[in-house]
């Protein structure tokens, strides 16, 4: 086990370095007057263009730029955000939370309603409780996520004001930047609560309901499915009838026997989702003006923050292997027949 | 026969179909009683009905295979009655099954520990520590060594023999009257089959246990059962004590099954040589004997009309040849 994890996290260079060096490529296709007119505020320094290119290298070959971008992220230093107004480092420490934040509380709510849908789906086959369960899954998934943040934000904040956009209110914002509020972990959800302060963490909660909800509407369909089919075919499986033989309660055959294999399947997809929803918050983030890390994303994309897009897309990668990690080490935890030693 | 005073479980009539439009009945009016601390062995070639018939105790059938009627009676109450929790009671506790392939009937990822005390638990009132103990206890009493340390591995750490006598000690650990055991042998090696067959024998004639023994070998039945019955095509087709069957077989496929014995001692055969041809398939629509177009004897009678089930001093027949003796 040790092993697989040591192995695994030798592997996660080789996904950085593919993922950067191909994005750092990508931002080479614009010529080095651009990139260095983006360095530039004033368009009365338009002479100094060529002084910015000497100054930063940027007519030198693609791999000695790569290379002196590698040199500087690996120890530590990511540059500077031109679109966020800060190092890339500290925009990554200060947007990341959020976005983590925002994706366990989906994820969360994703796997419980999922496999709780999904059992009484399985269970309660062809009967109403399965159409309806189907009825809304499918209905959630066959909306495009755009269309489905913007409705529920006109109905939960337009027409009834119940949820606000937004990562936290202006009293929030004013009471995390006070002295005595301390900054644990990073994730308010947290630090509120070590706090004391109940109203933040309420507050907190209030706003990431919506960009929570329809996160959630979009992964739940595939969960609801996926358990719904695992279920289905633990039921038929032998192990069930001994079970019933046996006198155990339809609860306990259900839950206890059937279902803890039926989730099996369950943990790599909600693994694969929250790979997914680390990175691919952008759309949600940036309708409900959520300070997570994928508006951050947009925003430098759409600014051409080249230094912004490289620790964007490093940070993604380091992410997507860390989560798969996760995933794995989750598997073995249920299904006793999987080693991870070689 | 003594009279049934000593009866622990008595099937009447029993109907069992296939839940499509034609309702395919698979087990058909079969009826018989088991008594106490007595081996029944129902033989039958594969697809006759045997498990069904056996699923049909307990209703454990699988989705889309009825019960359409008859009654099985345990304890002056009807089985097919009983509502969800006293059926719950029963299961395991009264009357408790060994299944065919001991790979696949343990579930793959919970402790054999686990899955032993949970079925005392569920019928009994103790502590987990004393549920374990006993589960240990069983463990060591159907030959698994290191029962203690075992307790905490999974299936897959044990052979196939060592799962079926997991099984089996799983069945046995609420002391129940009645074991039913649905070809526990088949899946196994052949050196292992005498062994587990000799176990559950040992054991059933210690608690003096009735049984319900289903094979699709003849082989094995002389050694175990007190009374075999012959299922063919849903229908029983025979019903003798043991020693009477082997010595005085009546009906065709009777014969047919032991002469194929003969002819194949060692050899495991799912189908049987001896006799020409294959079992009807569910569903075929027929009037006559099931078995007259295999039948070497069959005559014109015999497509045409069912024979009854007759019986003359308890060994019951079902065939027209027989008919016309009596
Ligand atoms: N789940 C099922 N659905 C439909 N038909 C079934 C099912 N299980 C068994 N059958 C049919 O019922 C007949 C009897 O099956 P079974 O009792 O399993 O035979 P066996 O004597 O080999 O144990 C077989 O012909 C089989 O095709
Ligand atoms: S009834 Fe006829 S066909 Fe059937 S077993 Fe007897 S002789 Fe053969
Ligand atoms: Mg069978």
């Amino acid at each position: 086990m040790i092993k697989y994890i040591f192995r695994r996290l030798l592997l996660l260079p080789l996904v950085v370095l593919g993922v950067t060096f191909l994005l750092f490529f990508l931002t080479q296709r614009l010529s080095p007057e651009m990139r260095a007119s983006l360095y530039i505020k004033d368009p009365r320094q338009m002479g100094s263009l060529e002084e910015v290119i000497e100054k930063y290298g940027l007519r030198d070959n693609l791999f000695k730029q790569y290379g002196r971008w590698l040199g500087s992220a690996v120890s530590g230093d990511l540059g500077y955000s031109q679109s966020a107004n800060m190092p890339v480092a500290q925009a990554i420490k200060e947007y990341l939370p959020a976005t983590v934040q925002l994706a366990i509380v989906t994820i969360v709510l994703v796997v419980f309603f999922g496999v709780w849908f999904g059992v009484v789906s399985a269970v309660k086959k062809d009967k109403w409780q399965d159409h309806l369960a189907r009825f809304i899954s499918v209905g959630g998934f066959s909306l495009p996520i755009f269309v489905l943040g913007l409705l529920l934000l006109m109905l939960f904040y337009g027409k009834l004001g119940w949820f606000p956009p937004g990562g936290y209110s202006l009293s929030t914002d004013v009471a995390i930047h006070l002295p005595n509020f301390h900054h644990y972990t990073g994730f308010l959800l947290i630090d509120s609560l070590l706090n004391g302060n109940i109203r933040i963490f309420i507050d907190v909660l209030r706003h990431l309901f919506l960009p929570a909800l329809t996160l959630c509407i979009g992964s739940f369909a595939l969960m609801v499915r996926v358990m719904r089919s695992s279920m289905l075919e633990e039921l038929n499986k032998d192990y069930v009838r001994t079970a019933r033989a046996k006198g155990l309660p339809e609860h306990a055959v259900i839950y206890r026997h059937a279902g803890k294999n039926a989730i099996i399947p369950v943990i790599t997809l909600a693994g694969i989702q929250f790979i997914r929803l680390l990175g691919g918050t952008v759309i949600v983030e940036t309708i409900f003006d959520y300070p997570g890390i994928g508006r951050f994303g947009v925003t430098a994309a759409q600014q051409l923050d080249i230094a912004g897009i490289m620790g964007f897309s490093l940070m993604v990668a380091v992410l997507f292997v860390l989560g798969n990690l996760f995933s794995d080490i989750l598997y073995t935890a249920v299904d006793p027949r999987i080693k991870l030693n070689d | 026969m003594t009279a049934c005073s000593n009866a622990i479980l008595k099937i009447e009539n029993l109907q069992v179909s296939v839940a499509n439009a034609a309702q395919t009945p698979v087990v058909r009016g079969l009826s018989y009683t088991l008594e106490k601390g007595k081996v029944l062995a129902v033989v039958g070639e594969s697809g006759c009905g045997k498990s069904l018939h056996a699923l049909s105790i307990l209703r454990i059938l699988p989705p889309g295979v009825q019960i359409t009627g008859g009654h099985i009676i345990y304890g002056e109450k009807d089985i097919l009655q009983l509502p969800a929790e006293e059926l719950r009671q029963l299961r395991g506790h009264k009357i408790a099954m060994v299944f065919q392939d001991p790979m696949t009937s343990l579930n793959p990822i919970r402790t054999i520990g686990k899955q032993l005390t949970e079925t005392i638990l569920a019928h009994q009132k103790c502590s987990k520590l004393r549920a374990q103990a006993r589960a240990i206890r069983l463990l060591k009493k159907v030959g698994i060594p290191d029962a203690r340390k075992r307790m905490k591995e999974y299936p897959f750490q044990f052979s196939g023999g060592q799962r079926q006598r997991i099984m089996i000690a799983m069945a046995l650990c609420l002391n129940p009257d009645i074991l039913i055991a649905d070809e526990p042998t088949t899946a196994l090696d052949v050196t292992i089959q005498a062994q587990i067959l000799e176990l559950i024998k040992k054991l059933q004639m210690q608690r003096d246990m009735s049984a319900v023994f289903i094979t699709h070998n003849l082989a094995i039945v002389s050694n175990v059962a007190d009374e075999v019955l012959v299922l063919y095509g849903g229908y029983c087709m025979e019903k003798a004590r043991c020693s009477e069957l082997f010595a005085h077989p009546l009906h065709p496929y009777t014969k047919g099954l032991l002469g194929s014995l003969l002819s194949l001692s060692g050899e495991k055969p799912q189908r049987l040589p001896a006799i020409e041809g294959y079992p009807p398939a569910p569903g075929t629509p027929e009037k006559g004997c099931p078995f007259a177009p295999r039948c070497p004897q069959a005559m014109e009678k015999c497509f045409a009309q069912l024979p009854p089930l007759s019986e003359q001093a308890g060994h019951q027949v079902r065939c027209w040849l027989q008919e016309k003796n009596a």
